[in-house]
């Protein structure tokens, strides 16, 4: 994403139009900066960053369960 | 879990695949975790062979079946069968032979849009669109509660007409 798109998206969040979908996903409470980040990104890194956030997933629930298993 | 690693695997192998669910969804921006890979797979005996000879240096066995399960990924397994969700050495992989809300591979190809990354690897993966539709079409609260998502990131394509233009991710 070159500086000039970036720079066009975080004024469209900032103000989606009325009645558009984004405005309707703001409302809804979809965080867009943190899709404009994502998008700043390779498809390389978009994997790479998800796989590391599989894995944390997998650690914390296999921690959760021992836990319960423990009580 | 390596989404990439399995990607680029089946990809090199010629496995002719579309890429779905959350990963599809985190590739196109969607700031969301997800534990496994989904993908569509052609149902020719050809890509079935090569599916089952790609997987196996990769052990797949059944997630979740009982410890001891007799299990035998090879090409007459996935022929009798259709969906498989697996366990990989490279992580948790999800084989579809048919999409709710949109088909079998050859309408699942239709809303996929080509993936080039370094290195010359090429793959399919389901586009916003398709990924709306299937979210629908499951119709669970989770799935329907990220079509917000999916419709933000097709109006920021649609406004910002140089990615657009180039067909960018």
């Amino acid at each position: 994403m070159t500086p000039e798109e970036k720079q066009r998206l975080l004024e469209l969040i900032a103000n989606p139009p009325p009645g558009s979908k984004l405005a309707a996903a703001k409302e809804y409470g979809v965080d867009l900066s943190l899709i404009v980040e994502n998008l700043e990104l390779s498809v390389g890194e978009r994997l790479r960053r998800g796989s590391e956030a599989a894995r944390s997933l997998k650690a914390l629930k296999g921690i959760a369960r021992q836990s319960q298993a423990e009580k | 879990m390596n989404f990439e690693a399995i990607i680029a695997i089946l990809a090199r192998a010629g496995v002719e695949f579309v890429v779905i669910g959350g990963v599809a969804m985190l590739v196109h921006g969607v700031a969301r975790v997800t534990q496994d890979l989904h993908i569509c797979y052609a149902r020719s005996a050809e890509n079935i062979k090569r599916l089952a000879e790609t997987l196996a240096p990769y052990h797949p066995s059944l997630r979740g079946a009982p410890e001891g399960l007799p299990f035998c990924f090879d090409e007459e397994t996935i022929g009798h069968g259709l969906n498989f969700t697996l366990v990989t050495d490279l992580g948790d992989l999800d084989l579809l032979g048919e999409v709710a809300g949109i088909g079998s591979y050859p309408a699942v190809h239709v809303f996929s849009q080509e993936v080039e990354q370094p290195a010359g690897v090429k793959w399919r993966l389901l586009t916003v669109e398709g990924l709306i539709r299937t979210k629908r079409a499951a119709g669970r609260k989770k799935d329907l509660d990220v079509i917000p998502d999916l419709e933000a990131v097709q109006d920021m394509r649609s406004g910002n007409e140089d990615s657009r233009r180039s067909g960018k991710l």
